[in-house]
């Protein structure tokens, strides 16, 4: 849906890293190199990124109940 | 008992606490990670919300926004001078207003304090597309993580300082080197030694490939890492941490000496 605002393993705040780690893969680098560089060393943190898929704007269009 | 700085960032403290016990270790490391307070926000009443989270959905993502924490200025609820009531010294206001298409951030929080506001500005809360809105007033206070690990300041660990011992030049000192997944060994003249002491796990693969040639363990030392979240620096979690604990000990001799009567 959105990204967590923490990792649900260690508790790391991770969410504030989503969007420049998006912008980053589109700009073609490496994925392990950008999780290196964001700080992201524990593979909690990591599965997190590589696993989530933001269906907020799919979600958003449709009414909540 | 001594105790050597190892690596000190903004967000990151290494320690190595020598000749200790996994016991007085893990009690230093319960304080920290459990008594500590901190800041989070507690309460949200919504005005208006028709974005697609539902109102506890935000509020949780609120909760779990770090707070930077200001300790001198801010009290426990429970152990306020108003008894719990609420008041400026244990309660902080923050409200937010926004309406899409945007994406809502951490940001766009509006403290009462400047003092206090989010650690990371960019924490996305919620996204509102065109026609959504929200609007509500979150109220913060202070913590521990024993309650809910949202107040907890951070992340702290320890582990055993190995002691990788050869006690017998093993017949097959090259092949050593190349198993070691962490290259704690090297070979210098033919001769078997012990490269990086510290980065040995306990793996056990020297032990068993050379017969005992090699011994590994551990010593009574213990590297400790303290790992912020932001709101309060690391060397101030450890501090608050073992003042609490002396507060708790303080406490708990006064009820000893009236037993005693």
């Amino acid at each position: 849906m959105i990204i967590p605002v923490r990792c649900f393993s260690c508790g790391k705040p991770i969410g504030h890293l989503w969007e420049p780690y998006n912008e980053k893969l589109k700009k073609g680098e490496d994925g392990k190199k950008v999780m290196d560089k964001l700080g992201l060393e524990r593979f909690c943190c990591r599965a997190i990124f590589l696993g989530h898929v933001d269906l907020i704007d799919i979600a958003a269009q449709y009414k909540k109940f | 008992m001594n105790v050597k700085l190892l690596d000190s960032s903004k967000e990151k403290m290494e320690l190595r606490i020598g000749e200790s016990s996994p016991a007085y270790v893990n009690a230093l490391r319960r304080y920290m990670a459990f008594e500590v307070p901190t800041m989070a926000i507690e309460d949200v009443e919504f005005r208006s919300n028709n974005s697609i989270l539902y109102d506890e959905m935000v509020g949780h993502r609120l909760g779990l926004v770090p707070l930077k924490t200001d300790l001198k200025s801010y009290n426990l609820k429970n152990e306020c001078k108003c008894k719990g009531a609420g008041c400026a010294q244990c309660e902080l206001k923050l409200t937010l207003k926004g309406s899409g298409p945007k994406m809502i951030y951490s940001s766009d929080l509006k403290s009462k304090d400047p003092k206090i506001k989010p650690v990371y500005p960019q924490i996305p809360i919620v996204k509102l597309l065109d026609g959504q809105d929200i609007a509500f007033e979150a109220i913060a206070v202070l913590g521990t993580g024993k309650e809910h690990a949202k107040w907890s300041p951070g992340l702290i660990y320890y582990r055993h300082v190995p002691t990788v011992k050869i006690n017998k030049q093993p017949a097959n000192s090259e092949e050593v080197v190349s198993r070691c997944p962490r290259n704690c060994f090297e070979v210098k003249a033919k001769k078997l030694s012990v490269k990086d002491n510290d980065a040995c796990i306990l793996c056990n693969d020297c032990v068993e490939f050379t017969n005992g040639d090699i011994e590994v363990g551990t010593a009574n030392d213990f590297f400790m890492t303290v790992e912020s979240w932001g709101q309060l620096s690391p060397s101030d979690i450890m501090i608050k941490g073992v003042e609490v604990f002396n507060a708790q000990l303080t406490d708990f001799k006064k009820l000893l000496a009236d037993v005693k009567e």
